[in-house]
């Protein structure tokens, strides 16, 4: 700190950022939640006018599709933090402890779909797995891939998965590269083969790099919208719907019900979830830290 | 950051050979995962139309054509009502002004978070930490609204005062972070020596930053110029389109575009990324790394 106490001029140091975080972020945040009381289309211009109590949710908790969205949300989050992460996590160890000559351009090569437009990576794929496309050719198949009712979402995990595996592997690279390498050693000393050692020191030391991971994954899988916009626009007939598409679907989508109120309570759906997993992560990393 | 020096972290990893050929194939494999469906795409954009559905291996087209390219520049000035150099030009501006705006406010924020006092702080910041873990989605609906309100939906200014909101705190966040890891007895010197707040950030804390800023020029840019959902529904003006917005609607359309046309129309999006990557791919890499140690 500079000064000892609170001078006027640091309000203008601060002032603009924190305008625009609250004008653009927090307000459209709260007035979400309370959107979620009331009924309106993308027509209005008083929003407030038609208050509906809970009936938004009411209407989305009938909705079976609604459900769907959830179910997939959560399996979609569940493919990026453990499926995602621990293909990573092997990957990373094969490839630094491997000894390859060109581990750099490796590691480049499988983080560059990272830096593509999620769209493009979703475009790139539909080709592919349309039922003309190169996948039923390879496999000699003619499967509709992305009809399937109970593939679709699998098809949309993996395609997310070949996308970001390159940023989970980068930060396992890094963890890996400020690892302590003393027990390595050691355990050379003792004999220990390679197994022994990926599973009983390498694993238990990038624990905390797993956990970065881990809670990065969980918080794009919350976002996850445009592959699943670009590759099935939630269909075939809403069933690998995400909550963040069903939201477009409800308020924005041509076509759609129109109905920006019920978007709004999905929007509330969303934000408790994330809330609930930030406040059990900050209970569980005090409670780590008393036991510590 | 790049240190390529051959490890020598357990000798059983070396001798195994078991290991080796393991790490082989699976790298193999992956690296073939990867790069299979990018050489696809290309490989279906530079087919001529008699030849697209069939190819030596796959890959290798029978009969190499640009036709396609030029399909897909005339198809999108005509269907989209905005050409490829157009969604070019939309998203630089977006991005540029974006990136711009984000970073010279964040430089003073973040200034004030890390060594000056005032009310709230540590409420505040916890406020912006928690706003990085929400989904953009849930600031969709009020956000049409007060952009309509301010009259500037359909404008580039709508989706850069969204980009802002949003991503403000990632860039206070990494600045605020790398303002502290500088030694206090620097600014402390220069507060001897009668230096103002101002100089001191000027002269003392912004050129050492220089590292701190370029992951963040990194993360906003990729945020920035990938993003789509704010993009689409608070530009739905055709001329405005940015470039994913514009390439949805190529590759979702009701009237189908054809496979040649609709791969050529992909790989004109993903090539400048690419050529981007190639040379900077040190610093994207550095750069998201560090990026993600901001949680």
């Amino acid at each position: 700190m500079i000064y000892k106490t609170f001078h006027f001029r640091t309000l203008l140091y601060l002032l603009p950022a924190v305008f625009i975080f609250l004008t653009f972020n927090v307000i459209p945040g709260l007035t979400s939640l309370v959107l979620s009381f009331f009924d309106f289309t993308g027509f209005e211009t008083n929003l407030f006018r038609n208050f509906v109590g809970i009936d938004n949710f009411i209407k989305i908790y009938e909705d079976k599709y609604f459900w769907i969205a959830l179910k997939n949300t959560f399996l979609f989050v569940f493919g990026a933090v453990f499926i995602q992460t621990g293909i990573a996590l092997i990957l990373s160890i094969f490839i630094f402890f491997g000894n390859f000559k060109f581990s750099v351009l490796v590691r480049s090569i499988i983080f560059f779909p990272c830096v593509l437009a999620p769209v493009s990576v979703g475009l790139v794929w539909k080709k592919i797995l349309e039922q003309d496309g190169v996948l039923n050719s390879i496999l000699g198949l003619d499967y509709s891939w992305l009809s399937s009712v109970s593939l679709v979402m699998w098809l949309i995990i993996m395609v997310n998965t070949w996308q970001w595996i390159g940023y989970n592997l980068v930060i396992y690279y890094a963890g890996l590269q400020s690892m302590n390498i003393e027990l390595l050693e050691a355990s050379d000393i003792d004999g220990a083969n390679w197994s022994q050692k990926i599973f009983s020191i390498v694993i238990p030391l990038l624990w905390p790099t797993t956990i970065l991971n881990m809670i990065l994954n969980l918080i794009g899988g919350f976002r996850a919208f445009d592959i699943v916009y670009v590759l099935t626009r939630g269909g075939p007939a809403h069933y690998s719907e995400v909550l963040a598409s069903y939201l477009y679907y409800y308020s924005f989508s041509a076509g759609g019900p129109n109905k920006m109120g019920v978007g709004a309570s999905v929007a509330f759906v969303i934000f408790a979830c994330i809330l609930t997993i930030a406040v059990a992560r900050i209970i569980v990393s005090k409670k780590l830290r008393k036991e510590a | 950051m790049e240190t390529n020096k051959t490890n020598n972290y357990g000798a059983s990893f070396k001798r195994s050979p078991i290991f080796y050929i393991v790490t082989r194939i699976v790298v193999l494999f992956f690296i073939i995962i990867i790069i299979f469906p990018l050489l696809y795409t290309l490989s279906l954009s530079v087919r001529s139309p008699e030849t697209v559905y069939s190819a030596r291996y796959f890959l290798i087209p029978y009969e190499f054509s640009f036709a396609n390219y030029i399909d897909a520049f005339v198809n999108a000035e005509q269907k989209l009502k905005v050409s490829f150099p157009r969604m070019f030009l939309n998203s630089a501006v977006v991005t540029s002004l974006s990136v711009t705006l984000i970073i010279s406010m964040s430089i003073f924020a973040a200034f004030a978070f890390s060594h000056l006092r005032f009310p709230l702080k540590e409420s505040l910041y916890n406020v912006m930490i928690a706003s990085v873990a929400m989904p953009a989605q849930v600031l969709l609906i009020p956000l049409f609204y007060i952009l309509i309100y301010l009259g500037i939906i359909n404008t580039y200014q709508a989706v850069i005062l969204a980009y802002a909101g949003f991503l403000i705190p990632i860039g206070i966040l990494i600045l605020r972070m790398f303002y502290e890891q500088i030694p206090y007895e620097l600014t402390e010197a220069g507060t001897v020596d009668g230096a103002s707040d101002f100089q001191l950030l000027m002269r003392v804390l912004l050129p050492l930053a220089k590292p701190a800023i370029a992951t963040c020029v990194i993360l906003l840019f990729l945020d920035t110029w990938n993003e789509f959902i704010y993009a689409m529904i608070f530009m739905q003006d055709p001329t405005i389109h940015t470039v994913p917005v514009g390439l949805a609607k190529i590759g979702t359309s009701r009237y189908q575009v054809n496979i040649g046309t609709y791969s050529a129309s992909v790989m004109i999006t993903i090539i400048p990324v690419m050529i981007i990557f190639a040379v900077f791919q040190r610093w994207f890499i550095a750069g998201m790394t560090m990026g993600a140690l901001k949680h």
